[in-house]
C-alpha cells in the first residue's frame, strides 16, 4: 500500500470548476423546448375536511396548461406505508398536503393561477403532539389504512423493538444507574441546491425523468411501479441527475412534488418542471425526524456498562417516509455504541398533524447518538469515572460482535478518543467548571454499505478506448460529495493509468448498473471495491492484448528500420519477459514487463496496445472494458434487528471545548476535534471537507438549528430565521484522520460521509456541563435553555 | 404579477413632482433591500419605484459642526469610514454589523431608518448619538430628533411627500464614546434580539457627565432609557452604578414574546448589556 500514486493524495475535485464557473447545469438550468412550469397548492390546514375544489377560474386563465386536483387524477396511493395520495380530495392532514397543482407557460403565471383555485375547508379537530396523538381519545389522523381496514389509532403498525442479554440481570449487576430524558427536534437539510425536477413523455409515452434523486434506481422502480397502478404498465422511464446541489436524505424518497411533475406531464404532453421556492424547501420537504428518548444505563463499579434500556418516540407527522425507519439505525447507536451486554430499545413512531420527515446525514444516529452520549456523561459522574476514561474502558474493539450481530473488523475508537484528549489538553481542562470545559462524544456507522435493501450492489462498468482514455459508467449519484474525483483516483490507481485519464457517467439508468443508491455513507467503498474489481478484469484484458500484440509491435518496427537502414541488425530480445500477462504491468498508461520496467523496446503505451487490437483489418478485432458488480457479504437486519449490515463500521471521537457566558447563556466553541476513523483516506482534502462540513451541521444541531412548528405550520421557513450557521460563525473544526485500514474497504477505506455530525451535538453539550454544570436535554442548545438552567441552578 | 414602473430621478425636485404625481401609488426606493423583500413578499405592490440612487449629492459623510450623513450613505461607506469609527463608535459597530458585505455594499442608513423596523441596526445608535433627521417635501426641510422619529412599527413621522435626505450628529464636548451590541444569534445575515446602544461622556474623574442609552427590539419602537440615562448622570463610572442603570433600562423596556426570542430574555439581556456596553464606550474614551 505505500506505494500508491493516487490514491491518499489530496487531488483537487475535478468536475467543480464548472459549479464554481457557473456552467454546471442545475435543474434550475435546465430548460427544454416547450418546457411548462409546475406549481402546487397546498393546505391552508393543519387538518381539515376538503368540502369543494374549484378550479375553474384557473383553467381559464391564459398561459394555464393544466390543472390536477385530487378529482382529476388516479386515485391512487403512493409512500412507504401507501398513507397518502398524490393530491389530497377529501381530508388534508398537515399544511404541506397538496390540493391541487398548475402547469402553465411561465412560473409567475402557474403561481397566479394557484390563487384563483378556491378550497372550500372544514376544520377538524388537530393534534401535534406525538405523546397526545397516542391517547384513546386524540383525533384520528388516518381513518383507515391502504387496504381499506379501520384504524383505531395514531401509532404507526411499525414496531421497533430490540432486545438483547436481560435487563434484569444488567440491573442487578450494576452499581451505578441514570436514568434520563432527552429530545431532539426538526431540522431542515438546507440543501444549496432547492428541490426540483423535470418530467418529459415521449409519443411512446416513455418518461424520461431529470431528478435530483440519490437513488436513480430504487426511483425508477418507484416511478414504474406508480405508472403501473394508474394504467401505463410497461413503459419504460430513464431517470437522468442533472447536477445537484446537496441531497443530505432528501433525495432518498421519491416526493410528492416529483409524482405531481410526472401527472402534469402526462396531461400536458410536454415537458413540465417543478422547482421549488426556499419557502417551499422549508414548508414541503420533509425534515430530519425528531424524537424523544428515555435512556436508562448502568455500569459496575470498575465502570464497565452492565445495561441501556431505551425508549423513542417519534413524532412521524401526517404520512411515512423515512423518517419512521429511522429507528432501525438508532438501534445502531443504542445497541452497539461502547460494548455493553444487555440492551433493550423500543422505538413508537406516531402520526400526528405535523410535517412529516425523512432521511438526513446520520439517518436518526445523530438523535439516538445525542441520548447515548448524555447518559454516558451522567453515568460517568455518578460513577466517579472521568468521562474519557470511561468511553475507554467500555470502548468497542477489533474482533467484538456487538449485540445486534454487527462484526466490528477494525476498530480505531481507542485513538480517537486518545488523540482528542491530547489534542483538548482533556486533563488539564476538565472539571475547573470556570465558565469553560471540555466534552466529547463518540459514534458508530455502518462504513461498508448498508444492506437496507435486498440488493446492496453497486454496479461499474470500466472501459479504456483506443486514445487510452478511460470512461467509468457509474450506478452511484454525486450529490456534491466530489465521487467522481475519489472514483477517478481509485480507477487510475487500480489500472496504472492518472486520475485525469478517468471520466465518469454516474445517475443514469439508462447507461448504469444497478446501484443500491448514494446514502448511507457507501458510495466510496462501494464503487471503490467495484472499480477495484472492474479494473483487475480490464487490466487483464489490456495484458493478455499486450502479450499479443507488443511482440508484433516491436517486430514491425524493426522491419521498418530494416527498410530505411539495410544494415539495421535486429537485436536479440528476450521475448519471454512479455510471454505472460503475469510478467506484465501497467503504471502511467505505459504498459512493461514486471522484470525490466525500464526495457527500451518493451515498454509501451496502453492506446497503442490497444488501438492495435481494435484496427486489425480482419474480422478479429477488439475492445476493452468490464463490469464489476460488487454486493458485500453482508446480512440483512433479521426480524429482532439483528444482523451484520455493513461490513465495516465507521468509529469516532469529536472533543469540544465551549466558552459559556453565564449572563447570556450564550455558548462559543473554542475548539473542535474530530478524530474519525476512516480505514484509509482515498483523498485527505476531500475527507477533510466531509468531516468540516458534517462538523458544521452537526454544530448547528447542536446550538441554533431548529424548524419552529405552531399547531402544525412552519414559522421560520427562511434563512433569517432558521438559523444554520454562516462562515462567519467561525467553528474551528480540526479533523484528526486515523488510519488503521480495513481488510474489506478499498485501498482499506471506510465510507466516512455522515459520521462527523454524529456525536458534534452531544460532544456540545458534555462541555456545556463541564463548563457551567447545567446538562441541556434538549436541541438546540439556545441561550434562552442554558441561561434558564444556570437561574434554575442558583435558586 | 410582479409588476412596475421605475423612475430614477436625477433631482429632489423631480422627486416630489413623481410623488405629487403618483401618491401612494409610488414607493421610493434607495438600496431595495427592504423594498424589495417586501414586494416579493406581496406586502408592497407599488406601481412604481421612484429610485433615489441618482441623488448621489446625498451620498456623503462630513464633518463640521457636527456630523453629517446623506441619506444614501451605505453600510458599507460607514463601516469603512474612520471617521465614523473613532467619532460615532456606536453608528460603526452597527453599520459594520448588517446582513452581509453585499448587502451593505447596498442598503443605506437612511432605508434602514425610513423602514422603521424595531430591529433596525443603526436606529439604536443613531438615538444614542443624539441624531437629527432631515426631512425635505416640496415646501422645504424641517428636522426631527430622532427620539420622535418613529411612531410604531413601520411608522414614522415622515409624511408621503418628503425624502429623509440626511443625519445631523452634534459633536459632543468633552469626553464622549459610545458603543453597540447588536444581540443575536449568528455573527452574519442576522437581524438584532436586542440591541444595545449607549453613548456616554465622562469627566476626568470619571464622572458621566451625559448618558444616552438606545434600546431596539425592546419596545414596538427604537427608545430611548431616559430613566436609566438620568439615573446615570452625576455619578461616577463603576459596576454598582452600571448594574443598576442596566436594571432601571430593563423596567424601561417593554419587550415581547416573539418567535425570535422570548421578552424574559430580552430583559435579562439589557440588564447585561447596557453595563458591558457602557464599559466598552468608556474603554473607548480612555482609547484603550
Ligand atoms: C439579507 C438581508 C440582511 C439584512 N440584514 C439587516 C441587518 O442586519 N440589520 C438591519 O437593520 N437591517 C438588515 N436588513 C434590512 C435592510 O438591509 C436595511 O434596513 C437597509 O438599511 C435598508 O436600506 P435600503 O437602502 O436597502 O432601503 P430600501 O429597501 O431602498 O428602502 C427601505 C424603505 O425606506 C424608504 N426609503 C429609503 N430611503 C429613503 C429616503 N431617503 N427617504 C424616504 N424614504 C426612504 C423606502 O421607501 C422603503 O420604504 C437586511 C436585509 C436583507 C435583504
Amino acid at each position: 500500500m505505500s506505494n500508491l500514486l493516487y490514491v491518499g493524495k489530496g487531488t483537487p475535485r475535478t468536475i467543480e470548476v464548472d459549479k464554481v464557473t457557473g456552467r454546471a447545469i442545475y435543474i434550475n438550468d435546465l430548460k427544454l423546448p416547450g418546457m411548462l412550469y409546475g406549481k402546487i397548492l397546498y393546505s391552508d390546514y393543519a387538518h381539515a375536511r376538503i368540502k369543494k375544489i374549484d378550479a375553474s377560474k384557473a383553467e381559464v386563465l391564459p398561459g394555464v396548461r393544466a390543472v390536477l386536483t385530487g378529482h382529476n387524477i388516479p386515485d391512487v396511493r403512493v409512500g412507504f406505508l401507501r398513507d397518502q395520495t398524490v393530491l389530497k380530495k377529501d381530508i388534508v392532514r398537515q399544511f404541506r398536503d397538496e390540493v391541487a397543482a398548475v402547469a402553465a407557460i411561465s412560473p409567475e403565471i402557474a403561481e397566479e393561477a394557484l390563487d384563483l383555485i378556491e378550497v372550500e375547508y372544514e376544520e377538524l379537530p388537530a393534534v401535534f403532539d406525538p405523546i397526545e396523538a397516542m391517547k384513546e381519545d386524540a383525533p384520528l389522523i388516518h381513518e383507515v389504512d391502504a387496504r381499506g381496514k379501520p384504524i383505531r389509532t395514531n401509532i404507526l403498525p411499525l414496531p421497533w423493538k430490540f432486545y438483547a442479554g436481560d435487563i434484569e440481570q444488567g440491573r442487578k449487576n450494576s452499581a451505578y444507574t441514570v436514568k434520563d430524558t432527552v429530545s431532539t427536534t426538526w431540522v431542515n437539510q438546507c440543501c444549496m441546491g432547492t428541490s426540483g425536477c423535470v418530467a418529459e413523455f415521449d409519443m411512446n409515452n416513455d418518461l424520461t425523468f431529470h431528478s435530483q434523486t440519490n437513488v436513480v434506481f430504487l426511483g425508477k422502480q418507484r416511478i414504474m411501479e406508480y405508472l403501473s397502478s394508474i394504467g401505463m404498465r410497461g413503459r419504460n422511464v430513464r431517470v437522468i441527475n442533472p447536477v445537484v446541489g446537496g441531497s443530505f436524505g432528501t433525495k432518498l424518497d421519491t416526493d410528492i412534488y416529483e409524482f405531481i411533475c410526472i401527472l402534469l406531464a402526462l396531461r400536458t404532453r410536454k415537458p413540465v418542471k417543478i422547482l421549488f421556492s426556499r419557502e417551499e424547501e422549508f414548508r414541503a420537504l420533509p425534515p430530519r425526524q425528531p424524537a424523544v428518548f428515555t435512556i436508562e444505563q448502568g455500569c459496575d463499579k470498575e465502570g464497565r456498562l452492565t445495561f441501556r434500556k431505551a425508549e423513542a418516540i417519534l413524532d412521524n407527522g401526517a404520512y411515512t417516509s423515512w423518517g419512521a425507519t429511522t429507528p432501525s439505525v438508532m438501534v445502531m447507536p443504542m445497541s452497539s455504541l461502547y460494548r455493553v451486554p444487555n440492551v433493550s430499545f423500543e422505538a413508537t413512531c406516531v402520526y400526528t398533524n405535523n410535517i412529516y420527515c425523512q432521511a438526513m446525514r446520520g439517518y436518526g444516529n445523530p438523535q439516538a447518538t445525542f441520548a447515548v452520549e448524555s447518559s454516558m456523561d451522567e453515568l460517568a459522574e455518578e460513577a466517579g469515572i472521568d468521562p474519557a476514561e470511561f468511553r475507554l474502558i467500555n470502548r468497542n474493539q477489533s474482533g467484538d460482535v456487538t449485540p445486534m450481530r454487527l462484526k466490528i473488523t477494525s476498530c480505531g475508537l481507542e485513538d480517537c478518543i486518545n488523540s482528542v484528549k491530547q489534542k483538548l489538553n482533556w486533563s488539564e481542562k476538565r472539571g475547573k467548571r470556570k465558565g469553560k470545559g471540555v466534552g466529547m462524544g463518540s459514534l458508530i456507522h455502518v462504513a461498508g454499505g448498508a444492506r437496507v435493501y435486498k440488493s446492496d450492489g453497486h454496479g461499474m462498468i470500466v472501459k479504456v478506448d483506443q486514445n487510452g482514455h478511460i470512461d467509468v459508467l457509474d450506478g452511484g449519484t454525486d450529490q456534491g460529495q466530489g465521487s467522481p474525483t475519489i472514483i477517478s483516483q481509485m480507477v487510475a490507481e487500480a489500472l496504472g493509468f492518472r486520475p485525469e485519464d478517468v471520466s465518469l457517467t454516474l445517475g443514469d439508468t439508462g447507461l448504469c448498473l444497478w446501484d443500491a443508491g448514494t446514502h448511507a455513507s457507501r458510495h466510496t467503498f462501494m464503487a471503490g471495491n467495484a472499480a477495484v474489481r472492474a479494473c483487475e478484469k480490464v487490466k487483464q484484458q489490456i495484458l493478455e492484448l499486450a502479450v499479443e500484440n507488443i511482440p508484433k509491435v516491436v517486430k514491425s518496427g524493426f522491419r521498418r528500420k530494416k527498410r530505411n537502414d539495410p544494415d539495421f541488425v535486429e537485436p536479440d530480445l528476450d521475448y519471454t519477459l512479455i510471454s505472460k500477462p503475469e510478467y506484465l504491468d501497467i503504471k502511467d498508461r505505459m504498459v512493461f514487463p514486471k522484470s525490466d520496467p525500464e526495457h527500451p523496446f518493451f515498454r509501451i503505451e496502453v492506446s497503442q496496445i490497444i488501438r492495435d487490437a481494435l484496427h486489425v483489418g480482419t474480422g478479429e478485432s477488439k475492445v476493452v472494458m468490464a463490469e464489476a458488480f460488487y454486493d458485500p457479504p453482508t446480512e440483512m437486519l433479521d426480524r429482532e434487528l439483528k444482523g451484520n449490515l455493513s461490513c465495516t463500521y465507521a468509529f469516532g471521537t469529536t472533543g469540544i471545548e465551549v466558552e459559556v457566558d453565564e449572563k447570556t447563556g450564550e455558548v462559543k466553541i473554542l475548539q473542535l476535534f474530530a478524530a474519525h476513523d476512516v480505514g484509509k483516506a482515498i483523498n485527505p482534502i476531500l475527507l477533510k471537507g466531509q468531516i468540516y462540513g458534517a462538523a458544521y451541521i452537526g454544530a448547528g444541531y447542536g446550538l441554533t438549528e431548529e424548524m419552529k412548528l405552531e399547531n402544525g405550520r412552519v414559522m421560520n421557513p427562511n434563512f433569517l430565521d432558521y438559523k444554520m450557521l454562516t462562515a462567519k460563525d467561525v467553528v474551528p473544526v480540526e479533523p484528526i484522520v486515523i488510519e488503521p485500514g480495513d481488510e474489506d474497504g478499498p485501498f482499506g477505506a471506510k465510507g466516512i460521509g455522515e459520521p462527523g455530525l454524529v456525536p458534534t451535538a452531544p460532544a456540545i453539550a458534555n462541555a456545556i456541563y463541564d463548563a457551567v454544570g447545567v446538562r441541556i436535554k434538549s436541541l438546540p442548545i439556545t441561550p434562552e435553555k442554558v441561561l434558564a438552567a444556570l437561574k434554575e441552578k442558583r435558586k | 404579477m410582479v409588476d412596475y414602473d421605475y423612475k430614477k430621478p436625477k433631482s429632489l425636485k423631480e422627486v416630489f413632482g413623481l410623488l405629487k404625481k403618483y401618491g401612494p401609488k409610488a414607493t421610493l426606493i434607495a438600496g431595495g433591500t427592504d423594498v424589495m423583500i417586501n414586494i416579493r413578499n406581496r406586502e408592497l405592490s407599488p406601481e412604481i419605484l421612484i429610485s433615489l440612487r441618482g441623488l448621489s449629492d446625498l451620498c456623503y459623510i462630513r464633518k463640521n459642526n457636527g456630523y453629517h450623513i446623506g441619506a444614501l450613505t451605505t453600510h458599507r461607506m460607514l463601516e469603512q469610514s474612520d471617521m465614523v469609527r473613532a467619532g460615532l463608535s456606536a453608528l460603526h459597530d452597527a453599520a459594520s454589523q448588517v446582513g452581509s458585505v453585499q448587502i451593505r455594499n447596498v442598503a443605506t442608513v437612511g432605508g434602514n431608518i425610513c423602514t422603521a423596523a424595531p430591529s433596525a441596526d443603526t436606529a439604536g445608535p443613531l438615538l444614542a448619538l443624539d441624531a437629527t433627521v432631515a426631512l425635505e417635501g416640496p415646501n422645504g426641510r424641517r428636522r426631527v430628533p430622532i427620539a420622535d422619529f418613529f411612531t410604531g412599527p413601520s411608522e414614522t413621522v415622515r409624511k408621503g411627500n418628503e425624502v429623509l435626505v440626511e443625519f445631523d450628529i452634534p459633536e459632543e464636548p468633552g469626553h464622549f464614546g459610545s458603543a453597540y451590541w447588536k444581540h443575536s444569534r449568528r455573527k452574519a445575515m442576522d437581524l438584532p434580539l436586542l440591541g444595545i446602544a449607549v453613548g456616554l461622556a465622562l469627566s476626568e474623574s470619571q464622572e458621566i457627565s451625559n448618558a444616552r442609552l438606545g434600546l431596539t427590539v425592546a419596545a414596538p419602537v427604537p427608545i430611548r432609557a431616559y430613566k436609566a440615562e438620568e439615573f446615570l448622570i452625576g455619578k461616577r463610572l463603576g459596576d454598582d452604578v452600571l448594574v443598576e442603570a442596566g436594571k432601571i433600562a430593563s423596567s424601561e423596556a417593554s419587550p415581547r414574546d416573539s418567535l425570535r426570542g422570548k421578552a424574559w430574555y430580552r430583559r435579562e439581556m439589557i440588564e447585561v448589556f447596557v453595563p458591558r456596553m457602557a464599559k466598552l464606550a468608556a474603554e473607548r474614551i480612555r482609547g484603550e
